[in-house]
C-alpha cells in the first residue's frame, strides 16, 4: 500500500526521462538504419547497415583517423585530469588557512560550460594576439606566433591542455571527499608499522579509495567521450581533420550535412563502443579487487 | 633535524604546488575579463598588455545595445529558473520515494535506469527531440525546451535527493504519522525542512546545467528573440566583425550566473555531486 503511494510520487519523474530521454534515445537509434536526410525526407525508409558502411568508408572524413583522434584525445585528457585532480585533493586534504576559499578559486571552472571554456582558450591560444604566444615571445623561446589551433600538429595538443584544465575539479572535488573518508586510524597502524608517506599512499590511501577512483573514472571517460563541446568551440575538428572525434564528427554530419541518419550511426556507434569498454573496464577493476 | 628540514621542504613543495594550481585556475578567467575591458585596438597590438592603459566598459555597452545581449540573458534566466525549480520539485519528490521504497529488486532497476541516463550521450537524443518538436509544432518554444532540461537533470538530481533522504531516518515520519499525518504532509512539514541543504544542492546543480547547455537549444531555437546566451555566444563564432573585445564581454556575462551560483552552493554542491554522483 505504502509501495504503490511512493510510486505514485515517481511518476512524474517517470514521464520526464521517458518522454524526453528514452522515447528520443529509441527514435535515434532506429534514425541510424534510415535513410533520413532533411534535403530527400520525402524517401524515409529503411536502410540496413548502409549508413553505418557509409561512415566508415567516406573518403572526407577518414573514419579510421576519427577513432584514433577519439583515442588519443581520451587517453591524454583522462590521465593528465585524474593525476592532476589526485595531486590537487592530497595536497587540500590537511587543512590550512583559507582551504574553503582556496578550494573554491580552484574548483570553480567544475561549474562553467566546457563551450565558454573552448572559447576563452582558444582566445588564449589565438595565432596572432594570444597570450600565449606573447609569452613564450617574450621569454624569446620562439621569435614569431604560433598557429596553436591552425597547425595540424599542435591543435591536438592545445584542445587537451584545455580538456585537462577543464576536468581536474571534478577529480580534486570527488577525490577530496573520498580522500577525508579515510580513516585515521589505518594511518596511525601504518606508521607504527613503519610505512613512510609513499608506502602509505599505495598501499592505505589508493586500496581505501578505490571504488570512488574507479567509478570517477568511469564517468569521466564517458563524458571526455561524449561531449563534443571543447573541440566544437575551438578547431571544430580542424585543421585537416587533425582534431575530429567521434563526437564533432557525428555534430557536423546534423548541423552541416543535415544527414541525421548518418548522424545517428555515429551516435550508436560511440555508444556500443562505451558499452563494450564499460563492461570490459568494470569486469577488469572487480578482479583485481577480487585478487587483493 | 634531518626530519625538521624534511618537513620544512615538504611544506615549501606543497605551498609552491597549491599556489601553481590556482594560477593556472585563474589565469584564463582574468585574461578573458582583461579582454573585456580594453579599449578599441588595444587588443591586438603587440606587445599585449597585461593591463589595460584605460579600461573602458565599451565592449559591454556594445553586448548589451548592439548585440542584444540583454534579452537572451532574460531568456537564459527564465529558462533556467524555471526549470531548475521544477526539476527540483520532481527529482524531490521522486528522491524521497525510491530512498522509502521497500520492494528491493524494484528499487535496485529504477536507480539503474536513471543511472543510465548518464550514459546518453546528448546529440543522439537531440535529432529526435527536433523532430519530435516539428512534429508537435513546438520549435523555438521556450516552455518545451524548459521541459527537455528538466528530464536531462531529473535522473542525476534523483539520486543526490535519494542519497540525502537516505541519511533521514524513517522513524521520523512514523512519528509524524502518529501525529495524524499523511504521507504528503510527512514528507512537506516534517522530512524537507531538514533536507533544505539537499534542495540547495539540487536546485543550484540543475540550475548551473541548464544555464550551460548549448546544443539542444540550438537545434530547436531558431528564430533570434527566443535564443539563450549559449546559442548567442554561438552564433557571435559565424558572424564577421564582431570583436574579441565584445565576445570577451559576452564570456564573462554567461559566466557570471553559474559562478554566483557555485559560489553560494559551493559546499552543498560539493556534498551532493560526491553523494548521489559516485556512490554505487
Amino acid at each position: 500500500m505504502r509501495n504503490k503511494w511512493l510510486l505514485v510520487m515517481m511518476i512524474p519523474a517517470f514521464l520526464f526521462v521517458i518522454l524526453f530521454l528514452y522515447f528520443p534515445l529509441a527514435k535515434g537509434v532506429v534514425m541510424a538504419f534510415q535513410n533520413y536526410n532533411m534535403f530527400d525526407l520525402t524517401n524515409l525508409h529503411f536502410i540496413g547497415l548502409d549508413n553505418f558502411k557509409a561512415i566508415i568508408t567516406d573518403p572526407y572524413t577518414n573514419f579510421w583517423q576519427i577513432l584514433w583522434n577519439t583515442l588519443i584525445w581520451l587517453v591524454f585528457s583522462l590521465v593528465f585530469q585524474f593525476l592532476l585532480g589526485f595531486t590537487l585533493a592530497l595536497l587540500l586534504k590537511k587543512p590550512f588557512a583559507g582551504r574553503g576559499i582556496y578550494s573554491g578559486l580552484v574548483f570553480y571552472t567544475w561549474a562553467l560550460s566546457g563551450f565558454a571554456i573552448g572559447l576563452i582558450w582558444s582566445w588564449l591560444f589565438n595565432g596572432q594576439f594570444g597570450l600565449f604566444n606573447d609569452i613564450l615571445i617574450r621569454l624569446s623561446l620562439i621569435e614569431t606566433p604560433l598557429g596553436f589551433l591552425s597547425t595540424p600538429k599542435l591543435a591536438m595538443m592545445s584542445v587537451i591542455i584545455t580538456n585537462i584544465w577543464y576536468g581536474v575539479p571534478f577529480f580534486g572535488i570527488m577525490l577530496l571527499a573520498a580522500l577525508q573518508s579515510v580513516p585515521n586510524e589505518l594511518y596511525e597502524a601504518s606508521t607504527l608499522d613503519g610505512c613512510g608517506a609513499v608506502k602509505q599512499l599505495f598501499y592505505v590511501t589508493i586500496p581505501y579509495i578505490k571504488p570512488t577512483i574507479v567509478s570517477t573514472i568511469l564517468l569521466r571517460t564517458m563524458w571526455i567521450v561524449n561531449y563534443p563541446d571543447i573541440i566544437y568551440a575551438m578547431t571544430n575538428g580542424g585543421p585537416v581533420n587533425s582534431t575530429n572525434i567521434l563526437a564533432t564528427q557525428m555534430i557536423n554530419e546534423v548541423f552541416k550535412q543535415y544527414d541525421y541518419g548518418q548522424g545517428s550511426a555515429f551516435g550508436v556507434v560511440i555508444m556500443v563502443i562505451l558499452f563494450i569498454y564499460s563492461v570490459i573496464y568494470l569486469k577488469l577493476t572487480k578482479s583485481s579487487e577480487d585478487s587483493i | 633535524m634531518i626530519n625538521r628540514n624534511k618537513k620544512i621542504a615538504m611544506s615549501i613543495v606543497r605551498t609552491v604546488l597549491l599556489a601553481l594550481f590556482l594560477i593556472a585556475a585563474l589565469l584564463p578567467l582574468y585574461w578573458i575579463f582583461v579582454t573585456s575591458i580594453k579599449a578599441g585596438n588595444e587588443i591586438y597590438t603587440f606587445p599585449l598588455k597585461y593591463w589595460p592603459e584605460k579600461p573602458s566598459f565599451d565592449s559591454y555597452r556594445e553586448l548589451f545595445s548592439f548585440s542584444n545581449f540583454g534579452l537572451y540573458f532574460r531568456n537564459s534566466l527564465l529558462i533556467s529558473l524555471s526549470a531548475a525549480f521544477g526539476a527540483m520539485i520532481v527529482s524531490i519528490l521522486a528522491g524521497f520515494a525510491l530512498s522509502r521504497l521497500s520492494h528491493r529488486r524494484l528499487k535496485g532497476a529504477i536507480e539503474l535506469g536513471m543511472y543510465f541516463t548518464q550514459t546518453i550521450p546528448t546529440f543522439i537524443i537531440m535529432v529526435p527531440i527536433f523532430t519530435i518538436f516539428s512534429f508537435f509544432h513546438l520549435i523555438n518554444s521556450r516552455i518545451a525546451l524548459g521541459f527537455v532540461y528538466v528530464a536531462t537533470v531529473v535522473a542525476f538530481c534523483t539520486v543526490m535527493g535519494k542519497s540525502f533522504f537516505d541519511r533521514i531516518p524513517a522513524s521520523l515520519e512514523e512519528a509524524a504519522k502518529i501525529d495524524g499525518c499523511n504521507l504528503m504532509q510527512a514528507l512537506t512539514k516534517v522530512i524537507l525542512p531538514i533536507t533544505l541543504p539537499g534542495m540547495a544542492a539540487i536546485f543550484c546543480f540543475a540550475f548551473i546545467n541548464i544555464w550551460n547547455e548549448l546544443f539542444i537549444a540550438v537545434t530547436v531555437l531558431s528564430s533570434s528573440d527566443k535564443m539563450t546566451v549559449p546559442v548567442a555566444l554561438n552564433s557571435f563564432i559565424s558572424k564577421t566583425g564582431i570583436s574579441w573585445g565584445v565576445m570577451g564581454a559576452g564570456i564573462v556575462v554567461a559566466l557570471l550566473p553559474t559562478m554566483v551560483v557555485f559560489g553560494i552552493g559551493q559546499k552543498y554542491i560539493v556534498a551532493g555531486l560526491t553523494d548521489g554522483g559516485v556512490k554505487g
